[in-house]
């Protein structure tokens, strides 16, 4: 590999073109792959999209003895990162984005509130380069994905599109065990199957709530599925089960999965 | 040594070097003053760029050998700090300490006869001293095959081989561009003040936010058009504080945002096959680790900053 260098990067190397743009400049988070990738796919950035919100998390007591939702906390969770998304969303719509690509969602604490939580949605706002509208979600606004650079180039590529982001919310109380059940198990290996229950009941609630934005997206599919557990400052028993993932729809152009090049098997040597 | 020995005062070849390191200090500062590269690092240079001192490199030798297949020859390694106190801004002080080490960067790689500077990385010495901080910029000087030096070498913030992967798809990474922004918001009605609340937002400190972040991109945008016209945004970082207003004042909030990009010059218009002038295959990694594959990294860092809470 030599390097024939093109035109205008030699001009800028040897210093002569004029560095001053007066217009069109974009920005983004990408990285030199992730921005390399997104251009190999036929998209072009043009300009970070980001939403934030500030949130006041009400305040909810879990009865003690019961395996409960939250109710009101996870109306909080789901309504501030809704609201942060589409502040990231509108803003992509403003610059007549297709579609955000590697939306990255952060949580932070305000320190001198506990019950203060700000939420921050940031994207790179993509188009189409050639002008392409098919990469809209169903509403005609532009996708929303958390994929970085490089999986959403190998999406485009296994026959796929992204929609929209999706996710669920779910704040559990898990149950307290009664003090004569701890006494009378002392010293014995036995499942705890109450905090069992619960768990299982949190999870699928987040998921559940997760599928069905996917469904109102009419998406074929969710990839990328990852489930968090967090807690945000609240009591020891307090859980916040997340689910995330990208929802996808077939390219209009269906690819045959026997045209999908097969993978070349390598063994990295470098460790 | 006798103990009355200090009373003579040093001997000749101690004071020479006491001279010689005055003279060396007085040269960087005035250099520094007149905005021109020092004296002796300028002499280093110009040995490196006329081949009568060895080249550096900040390359490992995996770099090299990819920079040498395209075309890249190392000249110097080239550096510049700038140690700023931040009078009344902390946020627009990381911004000018930032450029400042860049223009000086770029004075000693005009003088290295560099096409570009490479691998240019940020430092801050962990030195905490009051109200201040240093900005540091190292980096590789290099020139290109068969091109003449420049008088505006770019400055890249990636490591060789991303360089020439950028190069081959028509775009130049160019220097970085900061973007910052802050602004204090007086509480005068409470609207902060929501202990008693149930789930609602906080829309002061909301717009608070989108008012700083907005601006602050607008100025990455700005700064950004001086150099080139895209940036990749590496950095983003927020912060917010409470201050307590005193017997009957109002509470005070303080919203900074910083953003650190690399710039890139690049033709519009060319995704596609020339974004990558190469097929792209697929690979499955067969190293433990380390693959898209099998061990995936975060898709979002929603949980990032509480980590330590666990779970239940």
């Amino acid at each position: 590999m030599t390097l024939d260098l093109p035109a205008h990067a030699q001009e800028r190397l040897k210093g002569l073109r004029a560095s001053q743009h007066s217009t069109g400049v974009f920005t983004s988070d990408f990285s030199v792959n992730e921005f390399l990738l997104v251009r190999k796919a036929g998209f072009e950035p043009i300009g970070l999209c980001v939403g934030s919100c500030v949130y006041h998390v009400g305040i909810q007591y879990g009865s003690w003895r019961k395996n409960e939702e939250m109710t009101v906390l996870s109306r909080a969770m789901y309504h501030a990162r809704e609201l942060a998304m589409s502040r990231m969303r509108a803003e992509a719509s403003a610059m007549a984005a297709d579609g955000i690509v590697g939306v990255k969602l952060t949580i932070k604490r305000l320190e001198w509130d506990a019950n203060l939580l700000e939420f921050i949605a940031i994207g790179t706002g993509v188009v189409h380069g050639h002008g392409h509208a098919g990469f809209r979600a169903h509403d005609g606004g532009p996708f929303t994905s958390d994929l970085s650079g490089q999986d959403f180039w190998s999406l485009l590529h296994a026959g796929y599109r992204p929609v929209e982001m999706v996710m669920g919310s779910c704040v559990y109380h898990v149950a307290h065990r009664g003090m004569f059940a701890s006494l009378g198990q002392t010293g014995q290996n036995v499942e705890l199957e109450n905090f069992t229950a619960a768990l299982y009941e949190a999870r699928e609630i987040a998921i559940e709530r997760m599928q069905q934005e996917a469904g109102a997206a009419r998406a074929e599919g969710v990839v990328g599925v990852d489930i968090h557990e967090g807690s945000h400052g609240w009591q020891t028993h307090v859980i916040e089960f997340f689910a995330i993932g990208t929802a996808v729809l077939p390219l209009d152009r269906e690819i045959a999965p026997e045209k999908i090049p097969d993978p070349i098997m390598v063994l990295s040597i470098n460790d | 040594m006798g103990i009355f020995d200090w009373l003579k005062g040093p001997d000749p070849a101690t004071q020479a070097q006491l001279l010689a390191a005055a003279e060396r200090q007085g040269d960087i500062v005035g250099g520094l003053r007149s905005g021109r590269v020092p004296r002796a690092i300028a002499s280093r240079l110009d040995g490196a760029r006329t081949g009568r001192l060895p080249w550096l490199a900040t390359l490992t030798p995996a770099e090299l050998l990819i920079a040498r297949s395209h075309g890249l020859t190392p000249v110097a390694a080239v550096s510049a700090t700038c140690w700023m106190q931040y009078g009344w801004s902390w946020t627009e002080g990381h911004a000018q300490g930032w450029h400042m080490a860049l223009h000086r960067l770029r004075q000693e790689a005009r003088e290295a006869g560099a096409n570009a500077v490479v691998d240019v990385k940020m430092r801050t010495i962990p030195l905490d001293i009051e109200g201040s901080m240093d900005f540091s910029l190292v980096g590789t000087a290099v020139r290109l095959k068969n091109l003449p030096p420049s008088e505006h070498p770019v400055v890249a913030t990636v490591p060789a081989l991303e360089f020439v992967k950028l190069l081959e798809a028509d775009v130049v990474p160019t220097g970085i561009a900061i973007g910052a922004h802050y602004e204090w918001m007086t509480d005068w009605r409470g609207n902060a003040n929501m202990a008693w609340m149930g789930n609602s937002e906080s829309a002061a400190l909301s717009n608070l936010w989108n008012h700083v972040r907005g601006l602050a991109h607008a100025d990455l945008r700005r700064r950004t058009a001086e150099q080139g016209n895209g940036a990749l945004a590496h950095v983003n970082f927020s912060e917010m504080f409470e201050k307590e207003g005193g017997e009957n004042q109002p509470k005070q909030y303080l919203a900074r945002h910083i953003v650190v990009a690399t710039t890139v010059d690049i033709k519009r218009g060319t995704t596609g096959f020339s974004a990558i002038p190469h097929e792209i295959g697929m690979v499955v990694d067969m190293h433990a680790g380390g693959t898209p594959l099998t061990g995936r990294t975060q898709h979002h860092q929603s949980y990032a900053s509480n980590e330590s809470e666990g779970a239940i």
